[in-house]
Order: C-alpha cells, then sequence, then structure tokens
C-alpha cells in the first residue's frame, strides 16, 4: 500500500493537470510581463530594452499615485463605511427569524449574482446629468439636480458608492454566517440577565466575531486594491486620472497609449504591491491572534 | 421559537423591519428602476418623477435586445465555457489535491503552497502578457482563451477548499478499497470524490460566480463574435444602440435574468456555499 502511494508516475499523472494549468495560466504570463517590463516595446514593430526606465518613470507617474490613492480611499470607505453596516445588518438580522429573515438575506446579496458589466452601466446610467435617477431625486427635493456626478471632483465620490453599494451583500453574508456560528446559548444567558440588544452585540458578537472581521477586512483591502472592472466602464479613470486604479491604468497606458512594455512594468508593481499587502495583513493579524491567546 | 424571539418586543421588532426594508430597498431599488426604464419609450426617460408609467409597455425593447444582442448565441457561449471550466476546476483540484495531501513525495507541500499562491496573484495583472502569449500561440478568439485563465485562476480555490475538506475523510475508507485491489484512480474518482459533494458544491458556486460575469478577460482575448458571453453582450449593444436608452435597459435586464433566476431558486445553496468558500479561502 504503501508503495501504490508513492507512485511517482502516479503522483505525476495527478499533478500534472494542476501545476501545468497555474504555470501556463499565471506563471509565465508573470515572467512575459517581467520581460516586457524591461523593454518599450508598443505592441507592434521591435522590442528594446531599456533596462529600468520604466520604473524609473512609473515612480514619478502621477496616474499611479493616483491609483495608490484611490485605493487606499476606497479600502478605508469598505472598512468606515461598508464593514459597520454590514455587521451591524448582519446582527440585527439574524435576530429576526422566521421568513423575513431569509427574505432580507437573499435580497442583500442580488446585486452580487448581477454582471459587473450591468451594475456598472446602470449606475452610469443612475448619474446621467439628463435622465439619471439620483438628478431626478434632487430635482423631487427642489433641488436644482444638474449635478456632474461623474465629473471632476465628483467623480472618484460617485465611483466610491457604487462599490460600496455593490459589495455591501457580499460582506453582509460573511458576518452573517459568522454570527449564526456564535452558539446561541450565550445570547440566551445574556438576555436571561437582563442584556439588551446592545449590550449583547458589543460584548458577545463583536469579540467572538474578531477572526472573522479580521478577515473580512483583509479581503476588502485587497479587493480595493485589485479594482478594474467597475472603473473601467464607469469612468475608465478619468476625467484625467481622478479615478484611476492600477488594473484599469496598466490596461489604459499598454492599449491606448501603447506603451505595452510600461504596462507591463506596472503589472509586476501590482503583482508585488498585491503579494505583500496579503502577507503584511496576514501577518500583522496572526501576531495579534498569538498574543490575545497568550495573554 | 426560542427564548430570544420572546425577548424581543414587537415594537422593536416593528423598528428592526422598517431599518433592514431601507437598506433591500437601497440595495435592489437601481434594480427595479433599471426594469421600469427598460420597459418605456425612449422619449419617455426624460419625463419628471423617479419612475415613468409608460402608455403602452414596450416589449419590443426585449425583442429588440433579444435578437440584435443575439442574446441566444451568447448565453449558450456563457453557459458551456462556465460549465467546462467549473467541471475542469473540479476534477483538477480533487487529482491535486489528492495528491498533494495524500500521496508521498517530497515536494507535496511546496506544490501546495505554490498553487495556493495564485490566490493573491491579481487577475488583471495577467491580462497583457497573456494577451501576446495567446496571440502568438494562436489562441485568441478561441474557447481556449477564456477556458485556460477561468481554470487557472478557479483553481487556487477549488485546491485549498477540497484539500481541507479531504483530510477530514478517514484513511480507512481508502485503505478497505486498496486490499479489494482499487486503483489510485479509482479511489479518487469512486471513492473519494462522491465524499466530497458539499465542498464540490461550494467550488462549483464560486467558480461560476466568479466566471460568469467576468468580461475583461472576454473583451481583451475575443474580437469576433463567435466565442463571446454574456457580458460582453452589454458592452457590444450600447455601441450599436448608444441612442436608444430604453432598448440599453432592456439589453442589461435580459443579460442579468438567467443569472437572477438561478439565484433566486437555489438561494439557499448559493448562500451557504458562498460562505463556505469566502469563510475558508
Amino acid at each position: 500500500m504503501k508503495k501504490l502511494y508513492s507512485n511517482k508516475v502516479v503522483i505525476l499523472s495527478l499533478i500534472t493537470p494542476g501545476l501545468l494549468t497555474f504555470l501556463l495560466a499565471i506563471l509565465a504570463p508573470i515572467c512575459v510581463s517581467i520581460y516586457f517590463g524591461f523593454t518599450d516595446f508598443a505592441g507592434i514593430g521591435e522590442v528594446k530594452f531599456i533596462g529600468i526606465e520604466n520604473y524609473k518613470v512609473l515612480i514619478r507617474d502621477e496616474g499611479f499615485w493616483m491609483s495608490l490613492k484611490n485605493s487606499l480611499l476606497l479600502a478605508v470607505g469598505f472598512i468606515v463605511i461598508q464593514h459597520p453596516i454590514a455587521l451591524v445588518t448582519a446582527a440585527v438580522l439574524d435576530k429576526l427569524q422566521g421568513k423575513a429573515e431569509g427574505f432580507f438575506r437573499c435580497v442583500y446579496f442580488i446585486p452580487n449574482v448581477i454582471s459587473v458589466a450591468i451594475i456598472a452601466y446602470l449606475w452610469k446610467f443612475i448619474y446621467n446629468p439628463n435622465f439619471g435617477l439620483f438628478n431626478k431625486l434632487l430635482q423631487i427635493l427642489g433641488l436644482e439636480g444638474n449635478v456632474n456626478w461623474l465629473g471632476s471632483g465628483m467623480a472618484i465620490w460617485s465611483v466610491l458608492l457604487v462599490l460600496i453599494w455593490h459589495g455591501f451583500g457580499w460582506g453582509m453574508l460573511i458576518y452573517y454566517t459568522g454570527i449564526k456560528n456564535i452558539d446561541p446559548v450565550l445570547y440566551e444567558a445574556a438576555a436571561i440577565d437582563g442584556a439588551d440588544f446592545k449590550q449583547a452585540f458589543f460584548s458577545i458578537t463583536m469579540p467572538l466575531m474578531k477572526p472573522v472581521i479580521q478577515m473580512n477586512v483583509t479581503m476588502a483591502i485587497i479587493a480595493a486594491l485589485k479594482q478594474m472592472e467597475t472603473v473601467y466602464l464607469l469612468t475608465n479613470g478619468g476625467p484625467g486620472n481622478e479615478t484611476q486604479f492600477l488594473a484599469n491604468f496598466l490596461y489604459k497606458q499598454a492599449f491606448k497609449s501603447y506603451k505595452y512594455g510600461y504596462g507591463n512594468a506596472i503589472s509586476v508593481i501590482f503583482i508585488i504591491i498585491c503579494l505583500v499587502a496579503t502577507v503584511v495583513l496576514n501577518k500583522i493579524f496572526a501576531d495579534r491572534e498569538e498574543r490575545r491567546r497568550k495573554a | 421559537m426560542n427564548s430570544e424571539m420572546r425577548k424581543t418586543s414587537t415594537p422593536a421588532r416593528i423598528i428592526l423591519f422598517v431599518g433592514l426594508s431601507i437598506i433591500a430597498l437601497i440595495q435592489l431599488f437601481p434594480l427595479i428602476w433599471l426594469v421600469n426604464f427598460s420597459l418605456a419609450n425612449p422619449n419617455e426617460l426624460f419625463t419628471n418623477g423617479i419612475l415613468v408609467w409608460p402608455d403602452e409597455i414596450q416589449w419590443g425593447n426585449y425583442v429588440k435586445a433579444f435578437v440584435d444582442g443575439n442574446f441566444l448565441l451568447y448565453f449558450k457561449n456563457s453557459l458551456l465555457i462556465n460549465t467546462l471550466a467549473v467541471l475542469f476546476a473540479l476534477v483538477i483540484s480533487v487529482m491535486a489535491s489528492f495528491a498533494c495531501i495524500r500521496m508521498n513525495w517530497k515536494l507535496s507541500g511546496f506544490v501546495k503552497t505554490l498553487l495556493l499562491l495564485g490566490m493573491m496573484i491579481p487577475i488583471h495583472a495577467t491580462l497583457l502578457p497573456n494577451y501576446v502569449i495567446y496571440d502568438r500561440i494562436g489562441l485568441t478568439d478561441t474557447i481556449w482563451a477564456l477556458l485556460i485563465p477561468y481554470i487557472a485562476f478557479s483553481l487556487p480555490q477549488g485546491v485549498f477548499l477540497t484539500s481541507s475538506f479531504m483530510s477530514s475523510i478517514p484513511k480507512e475508507l481508502e485503505e478497505a478499497a486498496l486490499i479489494d485491489g482499487c486503483g489510485i484512480y479509482r479511489i479518487v474518482f469512486i471513492i473519494i470524490m462522491p465524499l466530497m459533494k458539499a465542498s464540490l458544491v461550494t467550488v462549483s458556486i464560486m467558480t461560476y460566480l466568479n466566471n460568469w460575469n467576468e468580461f475583461m478577460m472576454a473583451s481583451t482575448y475575443l474580437s469576433t463574435k463567435q466565442w463571446k458571453t454574456l457580458p460582453f453582450a452589454i458592452l457590444e449593444f450600447t455601441g450599436q444602440y448608444s441612442s436608444n436608452y430604453a432598448v440599453q435597459f432592456a439589453v442589461m435586464a435580459l443579460t442579468a435574468a438567467p443569472a437572477l433566476i438561478i439565484y433566486i431558486i437555489l438561494n439557499k445553496y448559493i448562500t451557504k456555499g458562498v460562505a463556505a468558500g469566502a469563510v475558508k479561502g
């Protein structure tokens, strides 16, 4: 039996499909990116090596820093606005019970099953200055209602609103599942001791949900870094680079400005930033977890 | 009914209910607005009021969206590509997990970590290099241009979920099968896989959800109609009907419909699957 489990041919045949797909679709492109990142390739024509010139330009590129700033802003938006609302909603939903509980849980997640392409175009219409939902709402409230929602100065907030709105159901569902895993006996005991919803939330739900909150926050920050689709369709990073995000930035550089080499250099930095962010966040939370356990 | 329920008084329940309803309205209203406008005459969109009450419901918008939007072709493509991606992702994940978890070889831990590393790689960083690679080897405009990356980016999560589930299956089952003379492949596919239904469902749901709505790769790697998927219909259509907004609303509603209907029918399984996939992933 031992022999069968160490059979090299069998092992190879089991692992090859997975490893090959990984190498071809993930590792090979990264290597290709690293290569083109050192060139001034325009998409067609000859490939000339220019060393680290692309990276030097990138450090001074306003679009790059704008992308990082917007990712940070989005992450803050997720953590400060979306997640507290999602967590409280999840806790309230858990108390509701019965048919209504299932109904709301189902409804909140609906935007997540709809393609980002639809969501982005839909919001583009909502922000439309002529017949858009938002300006009409303002008109009903007695205001002029001629706000240019995707114009300069306003666009980034409009983009953040869409992303916070769209991801709400996902975050809520994760918190909801976490709360469902808390032993109901704890709440019953608290109720016997006369604790109200607020007390139970802060002394039972919050502490026990810490690992879930940490995981959700990590995922939110990574999602803020990886954001592309909504921005691509809603504003394509504009006006100027006001709503730029890294993924959209590299795409635009390569396919709109024909700086394919430069786009790949951004890809490489993009991957490094995501890897570092994931490792650092996991480390921060793992350390805290450990200290908590020791204490 | 438990004691908690009795504790929540009626006025408190009403306040909770109203609060939750407001959030539900915020989450749903844009979609209601979408359906409402999709049934109106394009000129009616510019009237006052948040919703329009069309003089005559314009079902024709949907006919245009269905026919000119090539709905059937894109729907068929979406269904085929996503189903194949899910099947491949499942089989490959289970095989890789078995090799890494159960089989004895030196690099098992390393290879598993390598596969899981894929979770951290941003999908969109591979758009530019993959475009050139696929272009050079003639994969652009073929089904493979979407299948390969869809499978590849589903694998990390697939391996993660199936391997953690697999390690909870007792080895004795396999030992008994081995004594009966079963080969490794039969153990993997006939004995192990049926035991893993729960995690396979989770992987399928996550893979479907991630790939069904994907359009960046579709619009980058494909230029002809042949394999384009549903989300792409909207991108193409808005260009074609750029002045007829009502028809654009119709194509959006139509494109959203399949996933929405499936979700409403299977919502219990889908929410469970997402929760399991996300908490563990």
